[in-house]
Parts: structure tokens; sequence; C-alpha cells
């Protein structure tokens, strides 16, 4: 008889993930902790790393901060108009790419390239085609006899170009999901659904959409943190400008630690944005996603 | 329907196309105004100059290498280095994290599953403040060390959540281990890991294109040093020494590996499931 057999779950757990829970206390916890500790000081950096115990006068400095305020809102803009664009595009995708037509393989492959561009990448290619002197709508409004030139990388459009590129990173991964949900509807229930005559629109809602509701509602979720928390997409893109314009939280932290070096300061804010992100995804949960569940 | 493909084909396409046409220019024609959509004269000059070789276009113009091609040489291998150690890493630390999840029931359980969601939803600037405060303490900025460190803080919680997804599928078999006589380890190890072998796969490559993608960290830890990053090499294309042909062609380098891991994976993506491990 072998001793290991004995073992109970909780040991054999621990004794699987132990070493991996310490490693993330290491990479994970302890850096939060730090950084909520370090929210507590003043930084700074000249002469070597210097601390000045404030208490929470960073946090009060932050919601004082009108700069503040204006990249919340530039936050929430881009993280709205992105979740829509995202998940409408990826539903599109996967409804197109359910079809059976030839080359299946092939087609999908191509489908997939956005998502596998780094975001960095992605921010570089789309500065370039939202652009005026270079851009694609220029070039697209010269086509139709045009001789302006369409710049979106300006006040009004720059953070819908933002949300439009970052929607064109993030949807096949969204579309990809949804189509394998979309490939476990029985084929009967659009027999049925034909039976009763419905239209198009009526089969896609009552038919094709039920099953992708928890889908929908995980990459709902997805979308809003990956696009509070991006950084690189913006920094390559517009790096917030013009002005404050583009500035989001992200960047707004980005610029306050490591461009003028306030590393508490820096900090308290990252707290206010990882409030916001995680009290975002509980509510979203609270008011849509509890009455999924099954 | 195939009108639909077609446009489709199109919106994917196109902002690719858009820029990488850059790659192929002479530096003269990438302003032209206004900007045209298939270019007369193309040529593979910006590839050899990146690498630092001259190259001449068949109207005898000479475009001379990059001056960065050390710095982008150096990023290339440092990524390679950089994303193949941490996908190690990452893979030993969470196939048995992932498995206990997903298999066993025990205490703590939700806690700590929260806890590496929660990590999952950090944004990597704030993590990155604290992991620069410390690094500079210690001195490990500018090592490649320190940069694989703070890449496991990103692949970690994210492949481990898809990874306890895929888990969760797969069949109760560790029950024929067990009547083979194997004890708890070994029918993981013999039974468990083979079974689901295509998953595990899955899991490093997108652990690698994580780090291989990285780019807010590498920008405020190594940019500049001697552990240069792929992605931070080429970004001096962008700010300090502007050379957009150069940039582009090594961004179309730098796209290569994913896009092939992409699509020789695609079908396997959506087995990931991302979104059982909430249920």
């Amino acid at each position: 008889m072998r001793q290991n057999k004995e073992i109970s779950d909780l040991k054999f757990a621990l004794f699987m993930s132990l070493p991996v829970i310490f490693f993330l206390i290491f990479v994970v916890i302890y850096p939060l902790a730090y950084a909520f500790w370090m929210s507590l000081h003043k930084v700074s950096m000249f002469g070597g790393l210097k601390f000045k115990f404030i208490g929470f006068s960073n946090y009060l400095k932050v919601v004082t901060n009108e700069k503040f305020w204006d990249a919340l809102f530039v936050s929430i803009r881009f993280t709205i108009e992105s979740t829509i664009l995202t998940l409408l595009l990826g539903l599109l995708i996967a409804l197109i790419l359910s079809k059976p037509f030839k080359y299946k393989t092939l087609i999908r492959s191509m489908i997939i390239i956005p998502w596998s561009i780094s975001l960095y990448g992605c921010g570089i290619m789309w500065a370039q085609i939202g652009r005026g002197q270079t851009g694609l709508f220029t070039a697209i409004y010269h086509l139709f006899g045009g001789d302006d030139k369409v710049n979106l990388i300006g006040k009004n459009y720059v953070i819908e170009l933002l949300a439009l590129g970052n929607a064109w990173n993030l949807s096949p991964l969204v579309a990809f999901f949804l189509l394998s949900n979309i490939s476990t509807i029985p084929k009967r229930l659009y027999d049925l659904a034909d039976i009763d005559k419905m239209s198009n629109f009526e089969k896609f809602w009552n038919v094709t959409f039920p099953p992708l509701r928890f889908t929908i509602f995980v990459f709902t979720c997805i979308t809003i943190v990956m696009s509070l928390k991006l950084h690189d997409f913006i920094f390559t893109l517009s790096q917030g400008g013009p002005g404050r314009v583009s500035s989001t939280l992200t960047y707004e932290i980005y610029k306050l630690s490591f461009k003028n070096m306030q590393l508490g300061f820096g900090s308290a804010m990252s707290f206010y944005l990882l409030f916001l992100i995680v009290g975002s995804t509980l509510m979203l949960y609270w008011l849509w996603g509890r009455r999924l569940e099954k | 329907m195939y009108l639909g493909l077609f446009v489709l084909l199109i919106w994917t396409l196109t902002p690719i196309y858009w820029y990488l046409k850059l790659a192929f220019l002479t530096p003269n024609n990438i302003n032209i105004f206004p900007p045209v959509f298939l270019p007369d004269d193309m040529h593979f000059g910006a590839f050899f100059n990146i690498f630092g070789y001259d190259y001449t276009t068949a109207d005898n113009i000479l475009l001379p290498a990059s001056g960065q091609a050390s710095q982008v040489i150096r990023g290339l291998l440092n990524s390679l280095f950089v994303s193949i150690i941490s996908t190690i890493i990452t893979m030993i630390v969470i196939v048995p994290l992932a498995y206990t999840f997903s298999r066993l029931t025990f205490r703590f359980k939700t806690a700590l599953l929260l806890t590496i969601l929660l990590s999952v939803a950090l944004p990597p600037i704030s993590t990155l403040i604290p992991f620069f405060a410390m690094y500079v303490k210690l001195g490990l900025t500018g090592t490649k060390f320190g940069l694989i460190i703070v890449t496991l803080t990103i692949t970690i919680p994210f492949v481990t959540w898809m990874l306890i997804g895929y888990f969760r599928n797969i069949p109760p078999i560790e029950k024929l281990g067990r009547i083979d006589g194997y004890g708890r380890f070994e029918t993981f190890l013999k039974v468990f890991i083979p079974v689901s072998k295509n998953g595990i796969l899955v899991a490093a490559v997108i652990s690698f294109i994580f780090s291989w993608n990285e780019f807010t960290y590498a920008s405020i830890l190594v940019n500049g040093t001697k552990a240069v990053t792929f992605p931070t090499s080429i970004s001096s294309f962008l700010f300090q020494h502007p050379h957009p042909q150069h940039l582009s062609a090594s961004l179309f380098l730098g796209m290569i590996p994913p896009f092939i891991v992409a699509v020789f994976l695609q079908r396997y993506i959506s087995e990931m499931n991302i979104v059982d491990p909430l249920r």
C-alpha cells in the first residue's frame, strides 16, 4: 500500500500550490503592500530614495487635483466606448464567421491577426492611420474628391480613435469565444425557428443570443478591465495628447510617477484606479452577472 | 454573406497594410501628401538597414544602415531570452496551481482564486511603481533578471486563470490512474499532464506572447540599458531618432512570432475557456 494515497485533499493542494502561493505573495501581494506604504509617504528620488511619512495627504491631494478628475473622465469615456465597440464588433465577427464558407481556416487565421499584434505596435499603427498628414482617412477623403486633411488625433475625436483601435485589437478574441459558443447551439433549434417563420433578427434574438449571454457578460468585464488598465497603446498612439485631451488615468499615473518622479503621489492615484477597476466589475456583476448564473 | 466576409477582411487587414507599407518606402516618399493607397517604388531597404546594412534602391538611392542596428539586434536577443525564461518559470509554477484549483476542493479556495483574479485586474502601471522603487534600492533596474520577475506578474495570473477553465473541462481521468496503482503525484504527472498537453502548450505559447509584447515595464526598467528588449529598442525610432520606415520594418519583424503562433493556435484558443473559472 502506497503511503501518499493517504494524503488528504487539503494537504495535497497545499503541497502542490504552497510554493506558488509564496511566489504570488512575493510578486503580487508584497508589491501591492509596498505601493500602499509608499502612498503614505512623500518619496524623493534625489540622492537616493528618501521617504517622508505624510499619512493620507497624498490621497487627499489626488481628489483635490483637477487633472485627476479630467483623467478619470477620459478613462471612463474611453472604456465605455471601447467596451461597446469591442462587444458589438466581436459579436458581428462571430456571426459572420459562424456561417459556412470556403477557406475557413485561412480566413479565420487572418481575422485573429489583430489580436496577436502587440498593444504598443497597435498604438504606433493607429497613430499613422489617424494623423492628418499620413492618415487613411485623409486618403479616403481625397479619393472622394476632398482636398483637406482629416486629422483624428485632434481634441474632438482622439478618444474615439483610441477606442476604435482598442476594439480592433480585442474584438477577434471575443469573436472566437462567442464562435465556439455558437457552434454548440443545436441546429434543430434553427429548424424549429423556421417552422415558426421567424425572421433573421428574431432567430438571432431568440435562438443565437440567449446561450451567449454569460460569455458576453464575462467579456464585458474583461474589456472594461483591459481598457481601464491600458497604458502602452495610449502611450504610443497619442501620449495623452494633444494637450491632456486623451490623458487617461494610467497615462496620468505614468506621468506623475516616472516623469515628475512623484512616486508616492503616483501610487496613491493608482489605488484610486484599482478601486475603479474592481468597483466597476463588482457593480457589473451585481447588476447583470448575478442573474445569469445557473 | 460573402460581402460580410469581404468587409470583415478589409476592416481587419487595412490598418496593418496602411502602416506596414511604410517599411517598403524611401524616406522621401513617406510624407507624400495626399497619402496614397498603392505607392509605386517599394523595396526591402529598411529591413537591411535595421540590421546594420546599407541598401541601394533600383533608382540608385543609397539608404544608409541604421545607427540603432546594434540596439535592435540586442533587443531581439534579450526579448527572446526574457520571454523563454519567463515562460518556463510560468509553466512550472502554474500547472500544479491550476490543477489543484480545478480539481480539488479545499478551504480558502475561493479567497485564493479571487486573489488571482485580482492580480489579473492590476494595472501594470500600478505594479510598476513599487517595483521601480524596490529595483532602484536593490540595483535591479536594467537587468534581465529584474525584468523577468516583473513579467511574471502579468503571465502567471492570466495564464493560471485560462488553464483552470481548461483543466475543468477534462473528464475525471484520475480514477484510471488510481486503478493502475498510481499515487496522487504520479497520477498528476503520468496521467493528467499527458492528457492535457494541448492546453498546457497553448498556455505556454500565450505566456510567451505576453512577455514578447510587454512594453510598459520594459520602457521604464530596461530602456537604454544593456538589457533593452525589442519593443523598447524600436521605440527609439519613434522618439529619439524618428525613422518611420525603420520603425515599421522592425514592428513587422516583431509581429511575426505572435502571428505564426496565433495562426497555428486559433483553433485551440477557444478551448481555453476563460469564461469557466468564474462559474
